[in-house]
């Protein structure tokens, strides 16, 4: 362990010098205040149509859920959704509790909610696509390759270095968009009460463990969910940086499979296997809000362990790849 | 196989015994086997795709060899690279560095990777290679010939005891050229062995103890570079008038062979200073004072004689037998 | 909003927020300005082994200190959240959470606050431009001067008067009333007609009533005494709900009037209705009938949409008429 730090040092000073963080850093604070005037647009237009009252608007939502639920032109899967959102919103009602209360904390709890399965594994693969195929594109790998040091703990460095900035992308992600939203919604709300433990069996919801948490317990539950996605997501990525020796490619390919699982998870499919399919199990926030599963079956657990598989066989896959293989240009 | 018979008393420190690799279905390298000893600078020559590089790579565990057995100070380099290596300094083809990163943050990089290098080894080595005025500079402002020094003080960090070079001379200009020479025998004279791969015969002849030439992945000789020079006569060059009669007369002896042009591969700028009617000749070159006694009597005006001394090139496509050399 | 008493945890929480922010903030500044002294600095030869090794070492830390403690804080939220998902613990939350502590207040009496409830005559079904009679008495009343704010329409297609008696246990609903002072209503059409729902072409959300039985006058009798007395229900309940509220329920037409067969028993079934509501409404003063039977028949390919079941456009204009003139 003594020699590995320095290898680990090495590697996160590459990524630093390479300004890849900086770019993911530059995009947050490009795209966050976008998000925020959209949100804040649609705040403002929801607040003049129901005078500002919350309670309101929220029936309304109800009402025009269970209008839809009457259509046959909808399909069956997005009624049940619509039948547990429906119900999902008459308990925070019924608690008079505002799901959608304006805050900084809140939008960035949404945002974090609604970037985990494309927004932040873009953001990872800035890092983790080239980690290996640019020293290969650029042919540092020989320089690399030739000190007197392991080739498993070489790639063991970049690794660490890689979960390292996984980290610190997830903590941007959220500090960034706490800061910028904050200026349009306020800084408060961190302890604004949010339900969670929504038990969903088929279409309806077992209210029976749902129990309120504060804000930031939330977001620190969900701040977990989104780094264990990232983790795996970056173990994904790493893997194809290593078996593939174009950056480009190794970024098509990562993009190509996260964008397959936001279409899959929109189709809702009736290919239930699909579920055995990283990208259909990126939504793990999901289970801490109460969405339904996008295919029948899944759960945290399951989701879980299916990420698991694939982030540990995606390492097993690195480092036999990257210890055997022979350097040939 | 010629074994050398200089410096036997210096300790091998690289020896490659019966090498082999196989890519596809196609043996790469065919048995390459040599030794490089202490102190001194060992020439690697072939023609691109001889399997220079390859074998190079395998010198420093970035392709495995099939078959056979690599050494550095006595440690098996693909079985125990963490040790073997450490001997070892190297720059595989061009000297890959971050470009990214500056001279020094580059060295300190290196550094990291094996232990005992601290920052006064590192000052040494930029010291070394002369790049004190630009070595906290990005490395993309770098032109070719800083990298490649960058790229030797890489090398030199780890006081290796073998520097392995590939092609080192690629894209220096002559006054560079000849610095890096002058250097890399200051180097062997202090008892570094070194290891230079070239496709220019002129460059190995010039800088090397001992020569091992590859071709088509097989070790054709290996050998002192004088030594193998031995095995060839010069040319020696006439320009004599009138040509008819001389040509005649030299044709007459049979010591002398009067070479074709087309037959002989000489430097293009010897070619270019030959006038209409040159001869060129193979023979010993004590015979040349009576020669020119034999002209003189025979009122042939000797205008020039020049000798050209045996190449490395004649040996190499002696024994290559024509194949394209660069 | 309550108070949890997690007010000092949150805060620290947050200044915690606030402290890496800065931890940040100081990074990234201090690394711009030691690029910037660093460039000065390249041709000073003594300026290697000091600038540069510190700069490298200074970033290492700060990175990898921020990076280590942000791993383990995402962790642990990693493990609760696990812990929460997994196995959830439900609280008695009606004694941690507030209990619905809105008040609604009528101060200002001029302002009209209007909450329509009902079927898909109340949704404006029918009408290509989404209105219905709500929205257009609303925009009637407001032409006229008169102040007036629609805080929701709840109509649900299909809803029968079982469906809305359900519907007002409901939290929203609830508020909604409460917070109105015109509330419009309109029922009972699913009931008397529901086996017409094959005409419409929503699906019911009580579809399963759904039967080949014939529309027959003694099919479109049988299911009113019972429906009526749920519209007793209902009206009562709302005026409970808010009593301070004027109600108004609109009356019934026939829709198969165009339909030979259909004509005589259904008027006969309208009327019924009609009158059943009529006699519950008499009895409280907050409540109106607003008819519609008159504006329909002998107009309703005039006045009714393709369907042959809901108004068009024209057809709610003219209920939203009746309702302004009601209301005004």
């Amino acid at each position: 362990m003594n020699n590995m730090l320095p290898l680990i040092r090495n590697e996160c000073l590459k990524i630093i010098k390479k300004k890849r963080f900086y770019v993911i850093l530059l995009i947050l604070i490009v795209l966050v205040p976008m998000f925020t005037y959209a949100q804040m647009r649609s705040a403002e237009r929801s607040r003049d149509k129901f005078n500002s009252d919350w309670r309101l608007e929220i029936q309304q939502q109800i009402i025009d859920n269970q209008n839809s639920l009457g259509s046959d032109r909808i399909p069956e899967e997005w009624k049940t959704y619509r039948r547990i959102f429906v119900q999902q919103l008459q308990y925070y009602l019924h608690h008079d509790v505002n799901p959608n209360e304006p805050s900084g904390v809140t939008f960035t709890r949404e945002f974090m909610d609604n970037s985990v399965t494309l927004f932040i594994p873009l953001l990872i693969m800035a890092v983790a696509s080239d980690l290996v195929s640019a020293e290969r594109t650029t042919g540092t790998i020989k320089m690399l390759l030739t000190r007197p040091v392991k080739r498993w703990k070489v790639l063991f460095s970049k690794m660490a270095a890689l979960l390292m900035f996984v980290s610190l992308i997830v903590l941007s992600t959220f500090v960034i968009s706490y800061l910028i939203s904050g200026l349009a919604f306020g800084y408060k709300g961190f302890n604004i009460p949010v339900f969670t433990g929504f038990k969903i069996s088929g279409d309806s919801v077992d209210m029976s463990t749902v129990h309120a948490v504060p804000q930031w317990k939330y977001m620190l539950m969900q701040g977990g969910l989104v780094w264990f996605v990232s983790v795996i997501v970056a173990l994904l990525a790493f893997m194809i940086s290593v078996l593939v020796r174009s950056t480009a490619a190794s970024i098509v390919v990562m993009m190509a499979a996260l964008i397959a699982g936001s279409i899959l998870t929109n189709m809702a499919s009736a290919w239930t296997t699909a579920k055995y399919l990283f990208m259909v199990n990126l939504g793990l926030t999901g289970y801490l809000s109460g969405t339904p599963a996008p295919i029948e079956g899944m759960s945290l657990s399951f989701s879980m362990a299916v990420l698991a598989v694939w982030g540990a066989a995606s390492v097993i896959i690195s480092f036999a790849v990257f210890t055997k293989r022979d350097i040939l240009n | 196989m010629t074994k050398a018979n200089s410096g036997e008393s210096s300790p091998v420190v690289l020896s490659v015994d019966g090498v082999r690799k196989k890519i596809g279905r196609k043996w790469i390298i065919d048995d390459v086997t040599f030794d490089v000893r202490e102190g001194e600078i060992f020439g690697f020559l072939g023609p691109n795709g001889a399997g220079k590089t390859t074998t190079i790579r395998m010198l420093v565990d970035l392709i495995r060899p099939s078959e056979g057995k690599i050494t550095v100070c006595g440690y098996n380099v693909n079985r125990n690279p963490e040790k073997a290596l450490q001997f070892v300094g190297s720059i595989v083809e061009n000297p890959e560095v971050y470009t990214y990163l500056t001279g020094w943050e580059n060295l300190q990089h290196f550094a990291r990777m094996q232990p005992g290098i601290d920052n006064a080894r590192i000052s040494e080595v930029v010291d070394i290679v002369r790049l004190d005025q630009r070595i906290h500079d990005k490395v993309s402002t770098y032109s070719l010939g800083m990298r490649q020094r960058l790229g030797i003080a890489q090398a030199l960090l780890g006081r290796p005891r073998l520097l392995i070079l590939d092609e080192p001379t690629n894209g220096l200009d002559p006054k560079g050229i000849k610095e890096l020479r002058e250097f890399i025998r200051k180097l062997a004279d202090e008892g570094l062995a070194v290891f230079v791969s070239s496709h220019l015969l002129s460059e190995i002849q010039l800088l090397c103890d001992r020569v091992a030439i590859i071709s088509k992945g097989r070790v054709l000789a290996v050998g002192a570079v004088d030594e193998l020079i031995a095995r060839n006569s010069p040319y020696v060059l006439w320009e004599l008038e009138p040509f008819a009669e001389a040509q005649a007369l030299l044709a007459g002896r049979p010591d002398i062979q009067i070479q074709n042009l087309e037959d002989v591969n000489l430097d293009d700028s010897i070619i270019a200073g030959m006038g209409p009617d040159s001869l060129i000749t193979i023979m010993d070159q004590d015979l040349i004072p009576e020669i020119v006694a034999v002209m003189v009597t025979a009122e042939i005006e000797v205008r020039a004689v020049h000798k050209i001394n045996p190449t490395l090139e004649q040996l190499f496509l002696k024994l290559t037998e024509g194949e394209n050399v660069e | 909003m309550s108070i949890f008493g997690l007010k000092e945890r949150s805060s620290r929480i947050y200044f915690y927020f606030r402290h890496l922010q800065n931890q940040f903030g100081r990074f990234m500044f201090m690394y711009i300005v030691k690029i910037f002294v660093k460039c000065g600095t390249i041709h000073n030869r003594t300026a290697y082994g000091g600038m540069a090794l510190n700069d490298s070492k200074w970033t290492w830390r700060t990175v990898s200190l921020i990076s280590i403690v942000t791993t383990i804080i995402l962790i642990v939220g990693l493990v609760y959240a696990v812990r929460d998902i997994i196995y959830p613990v439900g609280e008695a939350s009606e004694t941690n959470l507030p209990q619905q502590t809105a008040t609604p207040t009528t101060e200002t009496v001029k302002k009209l606050k209007v909450v329509a409830l009902g079927d898909s005559l109340a949704k404006g079904t029918g009408d290509n431009t989404g209105e219905g009679f709500v929205k257009r008495t609303v925009s009637g009343l407001s032409a006229k001067g008169v102040e007036v704010d629609l805080l929701g329409n709840m109509g649900i297609n299909a809803l029968t008067t079982a469906g809305l008696l359900s519907k007002l246990d409901e939290d929203g609903v609830d508020y909604a009333l409460h917070m109105a002072n015109v509330i419009l209503l309109s029922i009972g059409g699913n009931d008397l007609f529901k086996d017409s729902n094959i005409l419409q072409n929503s699906g019911a959300l009580q579809s399963e009533s759904t039967t080949d039985q014939e529309l027959t006058p003694e099919s479109l009798l049988a299911a009113l005494p019972e429906a009526a007395g749920r519209l007793g229900k209902i009206l009562e309940k709302i005026s409970e709900i808010n009593p301070n509220a004027q109600i108004y329920y609109m009356g019934l037409y026939n829709p198969f009037g165009d339909i030979p067969d259909l004509l005589a028993p259904g008027n006969q079934a309208v009327a019924k209705w009609n009158n059943a509501a009529m006699d519950i409404i008499n009895k409280h003063s907050n409540m109106t009938l607003v008819p519609t039977f008159d504006l329909f028949n002998k107009h309703l390919d005039k006045y009714l949409s393709t369907d042959h079941f809901h108004p068009n456009g024209d057809g709610y204009q003219r209920i939203g008429e009746r309702f302004i003139q009601a209301i005004h």
